[in-house]
């Protein structure tokens, strides 16, 4: 395994709480590897499988979502309709040979900006064990 | 072929055809190896005569009514075509009042291509559990002697069991066959989009590159865009031209939404379906 | 003078050519026939009737890149694609090797397509007749045959021990190799497929373009493209620009008239939006307008159509149906 590796991971953030969350990480000067590309959208229940698949294709090694926690979707429902969409398209991307390890849905609220950047230290370094997409 | 059945299809497509009640019937003919089976279209009273039915018969007719809202038709339908229907009847894409189902006990059809008819019943079939269709305007034939089997997933299960590398391989060698040619989009009855993903250009989503991983990209999608819907007509891969397992990604999701959500798609025109609903409650384990 | 090849003569004689070029041989794969480049002579099938897709998959593959406009340095530079390697495509079928030169009519008149001639230029065809009609074939009903050597470089005839061999041009010529015997017999004559009545049917299709037949035989067809896909004589693209790792590429792709988009344009208006409208293109194509510039039928009667729709929509039904229309407007 390289040491240099350097996973990419496509973050798929809420905006009312992940993305938020994720501002906070970065105000307070927490420290997370920058292996996170973040992208912004009004919810978690935005995020299309569509957008997922492609981020892989693209050479993702890792994609994250986030979104409020559930009941506290700023939409009210959103967030159920992830969680839904997520197990579906979780086991499918299993299925077809793209590890669950590759994939994962968190739930950060706007204050938990510490427990953002842990999340993303973890995932960090679980992708670091995996290697990158091209290898498996 | 069951002639009393046939008989009473005739009767039945001559009636509303002389009535007026419908402007056409959609069925099955002989096709032009006179040993298959192919849809037709009947606008006449004597035309049908033309209309058949037997274990050749595997099209779902059921896509042909996306194209004809407005007018009033009849469709044979097998059980697992009368899916289809509620499906289409759920989604707004059919109303009720304008389609005349003739529903067919079905004991089963055999795999067909031109000019070859299989032997056996196909695997749908054998773990059918439907003996009738769950929709129809008017039945026709006999309860068929036949024991469903229980579903089982073993086709599903076996790639679920290969370690992830050799997943990745199995699914990148048949994707990598395929030429994007969209006959699985065409003939299911479930993708009716206006517009398909696939054909968007502002962004390209998939483009127009045949390659394995755009592929994948679009098999991918549309088998989600069926999860919870697809009634496993079995349409795609009877029509894919490179023989790509299709059944083996629809059946994976039909397995996956009735393990989580207690869900089979089509049993009742007003079924609320998974992903148009949620639970607050449930933990459906990918996450925390 | 035709000359005489064993099956060890033929298997030496691939293993050789194999060394130098690309070879491309029907291969049995999950259950299709497909030409695909070999590596080793053990895995190409000789014994199948035709492959599920025509050798149009060489000349004009499913996709390909035309070119890339890469940025280097702050300069910008178009690199096209070039065929590099001579190839040999054995195990090509009269019907289709017909479909090749059908082909060529469009692809190579003035200015030409730059890719498809090179590869054809650094392509030779070693032609197998068949032994046995399909219930499917029609090439005698539209110009082709089953022994037909006129459109492949060498034609190979399968006897009991080995095989007949045609020279047909001398590019094949060069090919071959030396000290093969020279054939005492002659080819043994070629199986008769179902003749289809074609006679009149070009001057059929002018009068009966309105006719209700198109919507009413269109309304099964489910636009799937599987028939052009399939088709050897098929050969609509489309042609996009994608970027790809800092360059754009110019990708070209397999298209299908039977696609519901294929003529649709820009502010959404699709000027044959028509189910029967598509089908009737197809045909027509085939049937009046090739003919019309080329002076030939673009179909082959390879049979692949007639095997692979979904819902049977046969050509020679339709060819049948033409003529009898025809015989009533006329």
């Amino acid at each position: 395994m390289n040491s240099e590796y350097q996973p990419k991971i496509v973050g798929l953030l809420c905006n009312w709480c992940s993305y938020a969350g994720a501002d906070m990480a970065g105000t307070s000067r927490m420290s997370y590897p920058p292996s996170v590309r973040i992208i912004r959208v009004p919810c978690s229940g935005r995020v299309d499988p569509l957008l997922v698949a492609k981020c892989f294709q693209q050479g993702a090694d890792g994609v994250l979502i986030s979104g409020c926690h559930p009941g506290d979707c700023h939409y009210n429902e959103g967030n159920y309709h992830t969680r839904r969409r997520f197990a579906l398209l979780h086991n499918l991307l299993d299925y077809l040979g793209i590890p669950k390890e590759r994939l994962r849905l968190e739930w950060v609220s706007a204050s938990e900006g510490r427990i953002f950047s842990q999340k993303v230290s973890d995932f960090t370094n679980e992708l670091a064990e995996l290697g990158p997409r091209s290898e498996g | 072929m069951d002639s009393e059945l046939i008989q009473q299809i005739r009767n039945q497509a001559r009636d509303l055809l002389e009535s007026g009640a419908v402007k056409g019937i959609i069925g099955y003919e002989r096709a032009s190896d006179g040993l298959t089976a192919r849809p037709f279209f009947a606008y006449e009273p004597d035309a049908v005569e033309r209309l058949i039915f037997d274990e050749t018969c595997t099209h779902n007719l059921v896509k042909y009514l996306v194209d004809k809202k407005g007018e009033r038709m009849a469709i044979l339908a097998k059980p697992c075509d009368s899916r289809a229907l509620n499906l289409l009847i759920n989604e707004e894409q059919i109303k009720r009042d304008q389609v005349f189902i003739i529903g067919v006990y079905c004991p089963g059809v055999v795999e067909t291509s031109w000019n070859q008819k299989g032997q056996t019943q196909q695997p749908r079939c054998q773990t059918c559990q439907l003996l009738k269709p769950v929709v129809y305007d008017f039945l026709a034939g006999q309860e068929p002697a036949r024991q469903p089997e229980a579903e089982v997933y073993s086709d599903i299960e076996e790639i679920e069991s290969m370690p992830t590398a050799e997943r990745r391989a199995f699914w990148l060698e048949h994707l990598g066959r395929c030429i994007r040619c969209y006959a699985c989009r065409q003939v299911c009855p479930g993708c009716y989009c206006p517009e398909c993903f696939a054909e968007q250009l502002d962004p390209a989503w998939v483009g127009i590159r045949i390659a394995p991983e755009e592929n994948e990209l679009w098999q991918t999608i549309r088998t989600l865009h069926l999860a919870g819907r697809c009634i496993g007509c079995n349409e795609c891969e009877r029509a894919c031209p490179v023989d790509i397992p299709l059944s083996r990604l629809n059946r994976k999701l039909e397995k996956q939404v009735a393990q989580l959500f207690e869900f089979r798609a089509g049993l009742s025109p007003d079924e609320q379906p998974p992903f148009a609903t949620f639970n607050k409650e449930e933990r459906l384990g990918s996450e925390e | 003078m035709n000359l005489l090849m064993s099956r060890d003569d033929l298997v030496r004689w691939l293993q050789l050519l194999l060394q130098e070029r690309i070879l491309l041989a029907p291969m049995r794969v999950q259950g299709l026939v497909l030409f695909q480049p070999v590596s080793k002579v053990e895995d190409i099938t000789f014994d199948f009737a035709n492959t599920t897709l025509p050798p149009k998959v060489w000349f004009l593959p499913p996709t390909e890149t035309l070119f890339s406009v890469r940025s280097c340095d702050g300069h910008t530079e178009l690199v096209p694609a070039t065929v590099e390697q001579q190839a040999v495509i054995f195990g090509v079928r009269p019907c289709d090797a017909k479909g090749i030169t059908l082909m060529d009519s469009p692809f190579l008149e003035e200015p030409g397509d730059a890719l498809y001639r090179e590869r054809r230029a650094k392509t030779t065809l070693i032609g197998l007749s068949c032994r046995q009609a399909q219930p499917e074939c029609f090439c005698t009903s539209v110009g082709s045959a089953p022994n037909d050597p006129s459109n492949v470089d060498i034609l190979l005839t399968e006897i009991e021990d080995g095989y007949v061999v045609q020279v047909v041009t001398e590019q094949g010529k060069a090919l071959l190799p030396q000290g093969l015997a020279e054939a005492g017999a002659a080819p043994p004559a070629p199986p008769e497929p179902q003749a289809v009545p074609t006679e009149g049917i070009v001057p059929a299709m002018q009068m009966l373009f309105n006719q209700p037949y198109w919507e009413r035989l269109a309304e099964r067809c489910l636009h799937c493209n599987v028939c052009a896909y399939v088709c050897p004589t098929c050969y609509c693209f489309d042609v996009r620009d994608y970027p790809n790792k800092g360059n754009i590429e110019r990708v070209r792709s397999w298209e299908s008239c039977q696609s519901p988009g294929f003529t649709r344009i820009a502010g959404g208006y699709n000027p044959r939006g028509t189910k029967g409208g598509r089908l009737r293109q197809r045909f027509y194509h085939k049937l009046l307008y090739f003919p019309g510039q080329f002076q030939e039928i673009a179909c082959v009667g390879c049979g692949r159509c007639v095997k692979a729709c979904p819902v049977n929509i046969d050509i020679r039904e339709i060819i049948s149906d033409l003529q009898q229309l025809g015989a009533k407007s006329g």
